[in-house]
């Protein structure tokens, strides 16, 4: 990087709460700001290229890679991350899902695939195999545990009133 | 990744070797080179600049001399290496000159290239396509070059 | 590296003009390549806050005009795209994966001008034309003319897209995108966009572009051109393949070597075509 980088203060909205960061470089993502800024460490850094999804957050009630996401670029926005969706500590339908389900190797795409999955189940409609691997298409399992995954986002999407 | 390719001057063997064998020539010829000095008659150092798309890198290069056969062949080794970007580059070249149809040249080229670090990362495949558009941008400039010298320009 | 956020067409255009300045679209190819170090732009030129480039409006006479910073999502809803012009949703609606679409824009694709990528061949076969905005002013450049050469487009510096602008398309013509890739939303091996209108079996519209086999999407107006009017039969579909291999230049990559796309892409064309003839209710 030529010259000196401008860093700016910035306070981001994450699940609900107004954080202050105090110097945000401009090339900084918001899954580093998440991470290693506010200790939000359920979004993970996978690829760091936008395909593996194990960073996927919410921005404005959609599913987004938080490590294509510049801070800077995120003022202003709505942010959900993992912690987000069980803030109480009860886990939220989805996550007693997959939990119930086995739905759950390594863990590392989890917390991807819980937002990625939060976000098909707000159609509130109960979705098909097939609806669910095209919501899922953009998250990676290096465990390849897809099926599980699937089925248990299926039945979420039954259990709903 | 390997190019290999060929192409036509209107000016005999001799003097389109000479033209080759010129660091000042090769380099006015070679797009994206700015600037060549010889540090020896078979050791040459260059800056060379290279662009796709938005992706910019420019090169300390060294371009080393093997083997020569005066005035039909050369093996040269070019290896770059761009500052503190951490991308290297290398280059096996073979170059053979024949006479062609009407007094002409028939300079044939085949250069094995191999690049890493950040720009590794990019597919080899534009990659391929843009060192052979450069590969042949310096051929029709070369030509451009020995045929002007030819005219007397 | 600064980071500026503009609000308008103008103040961006304004902050593009330092020297190693770059937009900011979606974010979905350029903070992936800041992430791998191929690019360090001095200067970000967010285009986030500039609410013109978000709308997409149709007009009267069926021109649909799409802000270089709508989402591929919101392209591949698009209602006032119809009829020929539905290539683009299809188009759209195949890119990578939701939470990419939700994010990526047209102006940020089209500017990387990825040969492999969706839009290109689209926007060629609808015959839309680029609104570009620059420090010398407004000017529109037709699809075929802004993809130049891999990864190189007809725009200069300090000039960003305000809009691709889709003609109408002749009501009774049908849009199709088929892409051939290892993956779902994976870059293209191989892709076609179409446009077709026939009448009682001759053919009223065609407008055919190849991607992914190129610099730049492969369309053979010429051959176009003397088709219409005529049926479109084995030997019609068999000129046009042949004339637009002439112009495919394909890469040996990761996803297929190129004697494999020049194999695939005319099958494509054909079995595209054959299908859009189906949606019309022809016979081939």
């Amino acid at each position: 990087m030529t010259g000196e980088p401008v860093t700016l203060p910035v306070t981001l909205r994450v699940n609900g709460a107004e954080r202050p960061v105090a110097a945000v470089a401009p090339w900084t993502t918001l899954l580093t700001v998440l991470r290693d800024e506010l200790g939000l460490t359920g979004a993970k850094r996978g690829c760091n290229q936008g395909v593996c999804g194990a960073c996927t957050v919410m921005i404005d009630g959609e599913p987004v890679r938080s490590c294509l996401s510049l801070a800077l670029n995120c003022t202003g926005r709505d942010i959900v991350t993992v912690e987000g969706l069980a803030p109480a500590g009860a886990l939220a339908p989805v996550q007693q899902a997959l939990a119930e389900g086995n739905a759950v190797q390594c863990g590392f795409c989890t917390p991807g695939i819980l937002i990625s999955a939060h976000a098909l189940l707000r159609r509130n409609a109960p979705l098909s195999v097939d609806e669910v691997r095209a919501g899922l298409s953009g998250n990676l399992c290096r465990c390849s545990g897809y099926k599980k995954i699937v089925e248990a986002i299926v039945r979420a999407s039954e259990a709903r009133p | 990744m390997k190019i290999a390719d060929s192409f036509v001057v209107a000016a005999p063997v001799e003097r389109t070797w000479r033209a080759i064998r010129d660091p000042q020539v090769v380099g006015a010829c070679l797009p994206g080179c700015e600037e060549i000095e010889a540090v020896s008659p078979t050791l040459y150092r260059a800056r060379i600049g290279v662009k796709l798309g938005p992706i910019a890198a420019k090169f300390a290069a060294e371009v080393e001399v093997l083997e020569e056969e005066p005035p039909v062949r050369v093996v040269t080794v070019t290896r770059g290496e761009e500052g503190g970007r951490a991308s290297n580059l290398r280059s096996d070249n073979i170059l053979t000159l024949a006479p062609a149809d009407d007094g002409g040249t028939r300079v044939s080229y085949e250069a094995d290239m191999t690049v890493t670090g950040r720009l590794g990362k990019f597919g080899f495949g534009v990659m391929k396509k843009k060192a052979q558009s450069l590969a042949s941008e310096f051929a029709g400039n070369l030509e451009a070059r020995v045929n002007e010298a030819a005219s007397g320009g | 590296m600064e980071f500026v956020r503009p609000d308008s067409i103008e103040a961006a255009v304004a902050a593009l003009q330092a020297e190693g300045a770059a937009c900011l679209a979606g974010g979905a190819t350029l903070v992936a390549m800041m992430n791998a170090d191929l690019v360090a732009p001095e200067r970000l030129v967010s285009l986030r806050d500039v609410a013109a480039l978000r709308e997409a409006s149709r007009r009267p006479d069926g021109t649909v005009v799409i802000g270089a910073m709508r989402r591929h999502r919101e392209t591949a809803e698009e209602t006032d795209l119809r009829d020929g012009q539905r290539v683009l949703r299809e188009a759209a609606a195949q890119i990578a994966n939701p939470p990419v679409r939700n994010m990526g824009t047209i102006g940020g694709s089209c500017a990387f001008a990825d040969p492999a990528a969706d839009y290109p061949p689209a926007l060629v076969a609808a015959d839309a034309r680029f609104a570009l905005a620059g420090a010398e002013g407004r000017r529109t450049v037709p699809a075929g003319d802004f993809f130049r050469d891999w990864y190189e487009t007809a725009l200069e510096p300090g000039e960003l897209i305000e809009s691709v602008i889709l003609p109408p398309a002749p009501a009774g013509t049908v849009g199709s995108y088929t892409k051939l890739a290892r993956v779902a939303g994976d870059f293209a091996i191989a892709s076609v966009a179409l446009a077709l209108g026939m009448d009682g079996g001759a053919c009223t519209h065609l407008a055919v572009a190849v991607g992914a086999c190129g610099p730049v999407p492969a369309r053979r107006r010429d051959i176009e051109a003397e088709l219409l009017g005529g049926p479109l039969g084995n030997a019609e579909i068999g000129r046009l393949t042949d004339a637009l291999a002439e112009a495919f230049d394909p890469v040996d990559d990761v996803r297929a070597s190129a004697g494999y796309r020049r194999r695939v892409a005319p099958r494509m064309v054909r079995q595209a075509i054959g299908e859009a003839m189906q949606k019309l209710g022809e016979t081939q």
